[in-house]
């Protein structure tokens, strides 16, 4: 890689392509776009599914390795796009790269290899008070994290992006391709067993939900 | 859809509405685990390119294709294989899975890891690549360098990204922890991304922390560092120190010598909300308590207030610094760069033409808070 160059993450605005000279879904423009080589259209594609391509690494592979994995995704996803006929899956092709990747990461990586520098920090107690605050939500939320992991596939990759990535269920359909019914019914399924999960884990001897 | 909360029934659809798409009345519960989960979301980190877009394979296919009968192409992809094969055989035992530019990584303490290797001590020629990522545990520590650059060394618990790294700019990404960094590289060369902002160097020595949250603080030991996030900037001269938040980027910058009620105001005024009572209180203390050499902090606070509170600002300052000639009250009220950048330059702190050479090089069409959006990073002009 002799040089390189960085594509920023917009977070609203118009695409900046001729999109309205195209036709079909959303973004069918943007992927032709960026078939023909045009970088922001790319960079765009980018700033509307890394979330989504987030949350599907976050549903397999440890936190400290999404945010490189994430690079890595759209990395392999560049040079195939001219592979893909039908601009219109998109959405469902890159996700099956994300996930395809996570699986090829679980192939390549020791278990040994994982490391979590803060309970690094709480087993050996060099926390400061502030930290140890900040690490208790933080133990928490990786528990919640950890239970929303333990559900089935088809659960735990829509809640992670409904809940972790915050995105609604008519952007999580629009981004992985699937109906919105189906959006809706794993949603709803996937959140009472992880209710289910959590009131086990929390509700003796006080019975709260969480 | 519409839905009487009264009725439990209906209760539940509205937490079903809001699970699906934020609307409705909120379900405290999943309100809750959204802001448990929060700091595992995505950091919207820009992407990477090569500057070159690879081949794509998909305009050659169609006229390879119709070029070459299907027995040809079976005998060229067995060619083609035989002769991968043959090249993975051969290179295999001298190949290395990393390419490109790297820096120089040393373990300064123990075992500091780039990916899934370990660096070990005495190592002489560990290499961290662009795209690499060095992480360090409760027990190590880590040196980074290259010779145009200078050194930074990576305390305890860190997470480092090396980003980019060319004839034009050195930069890394700094997820959680502390380094110390001592540059030599000219002014604007080396940058530090972090979760809520951009640390750029201009000639220095500074150490600078990221916590879990995001946050950060910047320490300048030497020379002046500039901390930038969507259009608002501090800058850090030697002796003073900066803190940032995720959302809202830098805050005021001050002397780490300045009186406790004085840091105090300022962190108070960073963290309240904008025209709350607190904000108006702190910075009622900071303009009572500044020093001359606080002059640093007023400026900052210039862009930081509205009306009359910039009034007020102006009044303290002209007291502390009189305005050099050139500089005028109504310009200053008005937020005129050219004076302000006057007015700066007469602190004795560092010329700002640095740091507007560095805003040209990064953002050389309209000043960063108004650009468009998606826009490509260019080399500073020659």
């Amino acid at each position: 890689m002799a040089a390189l160059s960085e594509l920023g993450t917009p977070r609203s605005g118009p695409p900046a392509v001729n999109a309205v000279h195209e036709t079909g879904g959303p973004d069918d423009a943007l992927v032709r776009a960026a078939q023909r080589g045009d970088r922001p259209a790319f960079g765009l594609l980018y700033a509307r599914y890394s979330r989504m391509v987030h949350g599907i690494l976050l549903a397999r592979v440890p936190f400290s390795d999404v945010d490189d994995l994430v690079q890595d995704v759209f990395l392999q996803a560049l040079p195939r796009l001219n592979t893909l006929r039908d601009v219109s899956r998109f959405p469902g092709w890159l996700a099956s790269i994300a996930r395809n990747r996570a699986t090829d990461f679980h192939r390549r990586t020791k278990p040994t290899d994982e490391f979590d520098e803060e309970s690094a920090s709480v087993q050996t107690g060099t926390l400061t008070p502030t930290a140890n605050h900040v690490s208790h939500a933080s133990a928490e939320a990786h528990a919640v994290l950890d239970a929303i992991r333990s559900l089935p596939d088809t659960y735990r990759e829509p809640l992670i992006l409904r809940l972790v990535e915050g995105m609604t269920g008519p952007e999580i359909a629009a981004r992985t391709g699937l109906t919105h019914g189906s959006v809706r019914v794993t949603l709803h399924r996937g959140m009472q067993q992880l209710r289910e999960i959590l009131g086990r884990r929390t509700s003796p001897p006080t019975g709260g939900a969480l | 859809m519409t839905n009487n909360p009264t009725n439990p029934e209906n209760e539940k659809l509205v937490n079903e509405d809001y699970l699906w798409d934020a609307s409705g009345a909120p379900d405290p519960e999943i309100q809750r685990l959204e802001s448990l989960l929060v700091n595992f979301r995505h950091a919207d980190r820009p992407l990477v390119l090569p500057a070159e877009l690879p081949v794509a394979p998909g305009k050659f296919r169609a006229l390879l294709i119709p070029m070459l009968s299907l027995p040809r192409l079976a005998a060229a992809a067995a060619i083609l294989l035989a002769a991968g094969l043959g090249l993975f055989f051969f290179l295999r035992p001298h190949s290395t899975p990393e390419a490109g530019p790297a820096w120089d990584v040393a373990s300064l303490q123990g075992a500091p890891q780039i990916g899934t290797k370990a660096v070990a001590a005495n190592q002489p020629a560990a290499k961290l690549h662009v795209g690499q990522t060095i992480v360090t545990n409760n027990d190590s520590r880590a040196s980074l360098s290259q010779e145009d650059l200078g050194e930074i060394r990576i305390d305890p618990n860190s997470r480092v990204r090396l980003v980019q790294t060319d004839a034009n700019r050195k930069r890394i990404q700094l997820d959680v922890g502390t380094i110390h960094a001592a540059i030599w590289a000219p002014p604007g060369t080396f940058v530090v991304d972090t979760p809520s902002a951009v640390a750029i160097d201009l000639g220095c020595s500074y150490t600078l922390h990221v916590s879990p949250d995001g946050s950060g603080e910047l320490h300048t030991t030497y020379g002046w560092v500039g901390f930038h996030l969507h259009g608002r900037d501090s800058f850090i001269p030697a002796g003073a120190m900066c803190s940032t938040r995720p959302q809202h980027g830098p805050g005021i910058p001050y002397f780490e010598d300045a009186t406790p009620a004085f840091r105090e105001a300022v962190a108070q005024f960073d963290s309240s909300a904008e025209n709350s009572a607190d904000r108006a209180a702190a910075l009622a203390k900071i303009l009572s308590e500044a020093r001359v050499r606080d002059a640093l902090s007023l400026w900052h606070l210039l862009f930081r207030v509205n009306g009359a509170e910039r009034s007020q600002v102006y009044a303290r300052f002209a007291v502390l610094v009189p305005p050099p000639n050139g500089v005028t009250r109504p310009g200053i009220l008005n937020l005129d760069q050219s004076m302000l950048d006057l007015w700066w330059n007469s602190l004795g702190l560092g010329e700002i033409s640095t740091w507007r050479f560095w805003q040209q090089s990064a953002y050389p069409q309209p000043p960063p808070n108004t650009q468009p959006l998606l826009q490509k990073k260019q080399p500073p002009a020659k």
